[in-house]
C-alpha cells in the first residue's frame, strides 16, 4: 500500500480496475458509446453501482455507503478516468451525495442515500441561484438523472430543493458535445409547479464553494487516471512500433517526451493526493493547485500521446481522441485554469486585482 | 514535533546570533564566497554542539536520528536562516559512504573531523572528458611502495579551494574501460602533487575549480572498497544525496519566492495579471515539490519503493530556473542595474540557477534516467560509457 492509501482503498482499486478494464477493452465500451450516441452506459452503471457498490464510496456507513470520503472518491475517479467509462458518478456520487450529506434531514438521508448507494436512483445538481432565470445551462448528465437538486434564490436565502425528473413541465435538453462520453444539458424548471419542489435545506453562498472544491478533487483525480492511461498506451505502442529498423521507444526524442509526461503526471498526482487529505485550513489552496495541475497535465499528456502515436493517434478508431476530448472538457469543467491561478495569486498577495 | 527538533530550534535561537547574524540567509549557491572564515567557525560551533551527523549511528558519534527527525532538523535550520553549510559534502555524502563501506580504521580517522566541523571535503568525479558520461574518467592511480600515486585532472570541483580533502574516482587498472578497474580514494589536498585553480563562473564567483594531480599520493589504506569497486562506491555515494535534505532546500526556495512576492508588491508588478499568474504557478510548483517529497518519505518509511522520486531533480531544477527568470521579470528594467556594482540576491539566483539543470545529472540525463528506470524504455546506445546518476 502506497501513501496515502490504506487497504480499503486498495480493495476498491483492484475491484474497479478489473471491471473497468473489461468494459474498456473486452466490452469495447468506448465504441458502444459513440454507436449509441448516448453518454451513458446503463450496463456499466449497473455493474458499477449494483454489483460493485461503488456509488456510495463517499457516503457515510450509516447510510449504506463505505464512508471513504474524498480519498476513496479519488481512487474511483482515477480508475474511471483511465477507462473513460460513461457513467454519472461524478455528479451522483459526487455533488449530489455531498449536498445531501451536508444539509438534508436525517430522514431524507435515510430515504435517499442508501438508494443512491445501491444505484437505484441517480441525480444531478443544477445550479440556479446565480442568475434570475429558472434554468441551468450545461448541467452534466442531467438527461439520465432520476432527480435534480436545484439551488435557487428565495429573497436573500439560497434554498436547495429536490425535483423528480418526471415532474410535469421540467425540460431537459441534451446537447451534442465534443467529448461524447459526458453529456451536457440545459435544465429548465420555469414551467414546473411550485408544489413539485421539495425543500431540502437553506445555505449560505460559500456552501457551494466547498461542494465545488470536493468536485474539483474528484475531477483532478479523473485527470491523473486519464493521463496515466495515455502514457501507458504510448509506452506500449512505442515499444511495438518499429521505424528505421528499431523500436521508436529507443529514440531519445520519444524517451524524453515520455519522461516529461511522467514528470507532469507524478507532480499532479502529488497535488491531488495532498488535496484529498488536506486539513480544512489547507484545503482551498491545495485543491486549486491540484485542479490546475491535473487538468493541465492531462491535456498536455493526451496531446503528446497523439503525437507519439503518429497517424494512428489521429484516427477515430483509436481511443486516444476520446481522452484528448475529455482532457479538453475537464480544463473548463469547474472553473478555468487562469481562474485557479488568479484565486491562488489573490491568496498570495492578500488582495484582488 | 520531535524532541530533537525542539532542542535544535532552542539551540539555534541562542547560538545563531551575535557575530553570526551577518550569515543569515547567506552562502546560498552563487554566494558561497560570503564570509569564508566566519562560516568555518560556524561549522565548528555546530560540530561542538553535536549538530553535525545527527543521522549517523550513535557508535560513530551520531544521534541515530530518524528520517523524520532529519527532515525536521533541516527545516528548522532553514527556518532560522542558517547559512549554506560549508561541510555538507563531507557530512551528507562522504560520511554515509564511509559508514557503509569503509574500514574501522577509516571511520576512526575521518568521521571525527567531519563531525567536529574541522575537516572539509570536496568531490572529485568530473573530468574534462567525463561529465555526464562519468565512466569515461582518465585520472590514473597506481599502487607503489604502499602508496597510491595519482595523476590526472578533475574539473568543476565545488569548494575545493576551502577543502582539506578530496574523494577521487580514478582508474587503477591500466587499459580498463568504463565502470571497470576504478578506485575510490581519499586524498589530502594540501600536498605538493596537487594544484587547485579556481574557475570563474557566470555568476562572477568561483565556487568550482580545476584540481590537477601530478604524482599526488595517499596511503594504500585510503581506498574505500577494493580495486574495481570504485564505480559501485561512487554511485552509492550519490544515492545518499537524495531525500532528507530536499525539504530544507525547499525552505530556501520558499524564502526566495517570498522575496519575489514582496518585491512585486512594492514595485507594483503585482498589478500585472500575467506576473500574478506566473507567481501563482510558481507557488503551486513549490507546494508540489513538498507534496512529492512527503510522498517519497512516507513510502520510504514503510519500506516501499516508489517511482515518483525520479521526478525530484528535474522538477526542482526546472522550477528554480523558472523562478530566476520570474525574479528578473518582476524586477523589470532594474534587473539590469548592479547596485554598488554587485549582484543582488535575486540576480545571483537568476544566474546561478542556470547551473541547477546541469550539475547533479543534467536535465537531459534525468530524462534518460526516468525513461529507462521509471518507464523501462530501451537504454541509450553507448560507446562504452554509462549514464551518470548524480
Ligand atoms: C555549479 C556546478 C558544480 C559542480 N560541482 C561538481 C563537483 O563538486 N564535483 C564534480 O565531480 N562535478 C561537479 N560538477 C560537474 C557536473 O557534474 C557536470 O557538469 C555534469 O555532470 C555535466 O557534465 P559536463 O559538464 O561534462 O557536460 P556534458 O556531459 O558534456 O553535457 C553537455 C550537454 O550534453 C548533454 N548530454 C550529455 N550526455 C547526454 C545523453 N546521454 N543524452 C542526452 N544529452 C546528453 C547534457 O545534458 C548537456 O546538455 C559541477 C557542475 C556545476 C555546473
Amino acid at each position: 500500500m502506497v501513501y496515502p492509501f490504506n487497504s480499503d482503498h486498495e480493495m476498491i482499486r483492484e475491484a474497479l480496475s478489473g471491471f473497468l478494464q473489461d468494459w474498456y477493452e473486452n466490452g469495447k465500451g468506448p465504441e458502444r458509446i459513440y454507436k449509441s450516441g448516448k453518454a451513458f452506459d446503463r450496463e456499466a452503471w449497473s455493474g458499477f453501482s449494483h454489483d460493485l457498490g461503488m456509488v456510495g464510496v463517499a457516503i457515510s456507513e450509516d447510510f449504506g455507503g463505505s464512508g471513504l470520503g474524498d480519498l476513496g472518491r479519488v481512487v474511483v475517479m482515477e480508475e474511471l478516468g483511465s477507462s473513460l467509462c460513461a457513467i454519472p458518478f461524478l455528479t451522483t456520487g459526487g455533488q449530489v451525495v455531498d449536498i445531501i450529506s451536508k444539509i438534508a434531514t436525517k430522514q431524507f438521508k435515510k430515504e435517499y442515500l442508501p438508494k443512491i448507494a445501491r444505484g437505484e436512483i441517480q441525480g444531478v445538481f443544477s445550479s440556479g441561484h446565480v442568475g434570475k432565470e429558472k434554468k441551468c445551462i450545461n448541467s452534466p448528465n442531467a438527461d439520465t438523472a432520476d432527480f435534480i437538486l436545484i439551488s435557487r434564490l428565495n429573497d436573500k436565502l439560497i434554498e436547495v430543493v429536490f425535483l423528480d425528473a418526471s415532474a410535469p413541465g421540467l425540460k431537459i435538453n441534451s446537447k451534442k458535445t465534443m467529448d461524447p462520453t459526458r453529456s451536457f444539458c440545459d435544465v429548465d424548471w420555469s414551467q414546473v409547479s411550485d408544489t413539485d419542489f421539495l425543500l431540502i435545506g437553506t445555505v449560505e453562498l460559500d456552501f457551494f464553494e466547498g461542494i465545488i472544491s470536493q468536485s474539483q478533487i474528484a475531477l483532478a483525480a479523473e485527470c491523473i487516471g486519464g493521463a496515466q492511461k495515455c502514457l501507458d498506451m504510448t509506452l506500449e505502442y512505442a515499444s511495438q512500433r518499429v521505424q528505421f529498423g528499431r523500436s521508436i521507444a529507443s529514440f531519445q526524442a520519444i524517451k524524453h517526451r515520455c519522461a516529461d509526461m511522467f514528470v507532469l503526471i507524478e507532480a499532479a498526482r502529488s497535488a491531488v493526493y495532498a488535496a484529498a487529505v488536506a486539513t480544512d485550513s489547507e484545503k482551498t489552496e491545495a485543491v486549486l493547485i491540484a485542479k490546475a495541475n491535473a487538468t493541465e497535465a492531462y491535456f498536455k499528456v493526451a496531446g503528446d500521446a497523439i503525437q507519439l502515436h503518429g497517424g494512428i493517434g489521429f484516427t477515430w478508431e483509436y481511443p486516444l481522441h476520446l481522452f484528448f476530448k475529455r482532457a479538453r472538457a475537464n480544463r473548463t469543467m469547474f472553473g478555468v485554469l487562469s481562474e485557479d491561478y488568479k484565486l491562488l495569486a489573490d491568496n498570495i498577495f492578500g488582495d484582488k486585482l | 514535533m520531535s524532541n530533537l527538533r525542539i532542542n535544535f530550534s532552542k539551540w539555534m535561537k541562542t547560538h545563531f546570533c551575535g557575530e553570526y547574524e551577518c550569515l543569515r540567509g547567506r552562502a546560498t549557491p552563487g554566494d558561497e564566497d560570503a564570509f569564508p572564515g566566519l562560516r568555518l567557525k560556524w561549522e565548528r560551533e555546530m560540530g561542538t554542539a553535536g549538530w553535525i551527523g545527527i543521522g549517523w549511528p550513535t557508535e560513530y558519534g551520531g544521534k541515530g536520528a530518524s528520517l523524520d527527525e532529519i527532515v525536521g532538523f533541516n527545516e528548522e535550520y532553514a527556518c532560522h536562516g542558517g547559512p549554506g553549510r560549508a561541510g555538507h559534502i563531507g557530512e551528507t555524502l562522504l560520511a554515509p559512504t564511509i559508514i557503509a563501506f569503509g574500514t574501522e580504521q577509516q571511520k576512526a580517522r575521518y568521521l571525527p573531523g567531519i563531525k567536529a566541523g574541522t575537516e572539509f571535503w570536496c568531490q572529485g568525479y568530473s573530468e574534462p572528458n567525463a561529465g555526464s558520461d562519468l565512466s569515461n574518467i582518465k585520472t590514473k592511480a597506481r599502487l607503489e611502495n604502499n602508496q597510491w600515486v595519482i595523476s590526472g585532472q578533475k574539473i568543476w570541483t565545488s569548494l575545493a579551494m576551502d577543502s582539506d580533502y578530496i574523494f577521487v574516482l580514478a582508474r587503477a587498472d591500466e587499459g580498463s574501460k568504463g565502470r571497470h578497474g576504478l578506485v575510490f580514494l581519499l586524498v589530502q589536498l594540501n600536498q605538493p602533487g596537487i594544484k587547485i585553480r579556481p574557475i570563474k563562473q557566470m555568476s562572477g564567483t568561483s565556487e568550482f575549480n580545476e584540481v590537477f594531480f601530478d604524482e599526488a599520493v595517499c596511503s594504500h589504506d585510503d581506498i574505500i572498497g577494493d580495486v574495481g569497486d570504485g564505480w559501485k562506491i561512487a554511485m552509492a555515494l550519490l544515492g545518499f544525496e537524495r531525500g532528507a535534505s530536499t525539504l530544507g532546500q525547499q525552505m530556501t526556495f520558499a524564502d526566495e519566492f517570498r522575496q519575489i512576492v514582496d518585491l512585486a508588491k512594492s514595485n507594483g508588478s503585482a498589478k500585472n495579471p500575467l506576473i500574478r499568474q506566473r507567481i501563482a504557478k510558481s507557488y503551486a510548483g513549490l507546494k508540489i515539490m513538498r507534496f512529492t517529497a512527503l510522498r517519497t518519505l512516507e513510502a520510504a518509511e514503510k519500506g516501499e519503493t516508489t517511482k515518483e522520486g525520479y521526478i525530484s531533480k528535474i522538477f526542482w531544477s526546472s522550477w528554480h530556473r523558472d523562478l530566476g527568470e520570474l525574479a528578473m521579470d518582476v524586477m523589470g528594467n532594474e534587473a539590469e542595474i548592479l547596485v554598488n556594482g554587485e549582484y543582488s540576491k535575486l540576480q545571483k539566483l537568476f544566474l546561478f540557477s542556470r547551473s541547477d539543470t546541469i550539475y547533479g545529472g543534467t536535465n537531459q540525463i534525468q530524462r534518460n534516467i526516468i525513461a529507462e528506470r521509471a518507464l523501462e524504455m530501451p537504454k541509450e546506445p553507448r560507446g562504452g560509457g554509462t549514464v551518470r546518476e548524480g
